[in-house]
């Protein structure tokens, strides 16, 4: 998360829930990034409606293995619309991190990338380092998108290693809503606050 | 100006600018009018829960979004809603099928039409259902409604309402 941070830029950015998100808080402490706590799977829907909606603003999605598991499909939408402002990132540990580090389905057995490629998306890599990571990032963040990079981690022990951000619910829809009026001068909410 | 065209020419009265939707037999041909306006963009998706994310994330774009589906595709994301939007409280605005209703008799259809409302009332979604044509006007207030409401919101369209296009 810290290399992503670094590479970062004006990036907006949205969370699936689980431990990349609260790492992606511990790391950041942004409030122009939005932590999903439910919609497992959604993430890169939402992502991709945001990244529509905002198209001169880079928008990134910080998945998860187990959330693309649950919404493959959301691959397939995202070529369909070949956003260039959107790059999705995969944690890909093999688990599910934040219940217990229990075995994600077909552990070691499917390739992430091979199917954002057979979705459609023509700029799908496997990144395995940290090293590697900052080496690419610069690349990753000129290219126009889609473009997505699946990023194998190993899985932590210790699975609440780092707590979720401190705000959660409606908050966080006005914390993000607010945020992003703010940075790119748009009207998320009405002139009565809704 | 069919049915359809009064729907879609009210949603663009509302602000609508994006729509994403998965096909049913009764409001495809408003989702084609959609699909062929270049003041919306349109978004085809894989499953209907996707159309409801979609609208949420164009929602912090600033942007007035609407999820079309048919019923069935509504039974199927009633969680992300509420983990989603009931959690956040945001609003995303459905146009849904009414099917399921006492004139469609298909029989994949007759589940839908019996414990749908019951559903959404558990969830506490509100929800419109629109058989009249005059009825149509309402949408620009529904939609300002719905935003107001914080939560998803479906307005059903029946069979008698679109008719022949049904």
């Amino acid at each position: 998360m810290k290399v992503l941070a670094k590479h970062r830029g004006d990036a907006v950015v949205v969370c699936a829930l689980g431990m990349a998100a609260n790492e992606w808080w511990a790391v950041t402490r942004s409030e122009d990034s939005f932590y999903m706590h439910g919609g497992m799977g959604f993430a890169a829907s939402f992502a991709l409606g945001l990244a529509l909606s905002i198209p001169r603003t880079p928008v990134w999605v910080l998945n998860s293995d187990g959330s693309l598991c649950m919404n493959t499909g959301c691959l397939i939408t995202e070529a369909g619309q070949q956003p260039k402002n959107l790059k999705h990132f995969v944690v890909d540990n093999q688990c599910y991190q934040t219940v217990e580090t229990m075995p994600i389905v077909n552990q070691g057995g499917a390739d992430y990338t091979a199917i954002a490629r057979g979705a459609g998306i023509q700029q799908a890599i496997t990144v395995d380092g940290l090293a590697d990571l900052d080496r690419l990032m610069p690349e990753i963040v000129a290219a126009q998108g889609p473009y997505f990079v699946r990023l194998r981690v190993e899985a932590e022990p210790d699975y609440q290693r780092a707590p979720p951000a401190n705000y959660e619910g409606p908050e966080m829809k006005y914390r993000f809503g607010r945020a992003l009026e703010k940075k790119l001068g748009i009207r998320v909410f009405g002139p009565r606050g809704f | 100006m069919d049915v359809n065209d009064k729907i879609h020419a009210q949603l663009v009265k509302a602000g609508v600018r994006l729509a994403a939707s998965l096909p049913d037999d009764w409001v495809n041909t408003l989702i084609r009018r959609i699909s062929r306006d270049n003041q919306i963009h349109h978004v085809p998706v894989c499953r209907e829960a996707e159309t409801i994310a979609i609208c949420a994330g164009a929602f912090f774009g600033g942007v007035r979004a609407v999820a079309i589906f048919g019923n069935t595709g509504l039974l199927t994301c009633t969680g992300e809603m509420a983990t989603l939007c009931l959690r956040h409280a945001i609003p995303v605005f459905c146009i849904v099928s009414g099917r399921g209703s006492i004139d469609d008799h298909k029989v994949y259809q007759e589940v839908q039409g019996r414990r749908t409302i019951p559903l959404l009332q558990a969830y506490d979604y509100p929800f419109r259902i629109i058989d009249k044509e005059e009825e149509i006007e309402d949408i620009p207030n529904a939609y300002e409604w719905h935003r107001l409401q914080k939560r998803p919101f479906v307005l059903f369209l029946t069979k008698k309402l679109l008719g022949t296009a049904a």
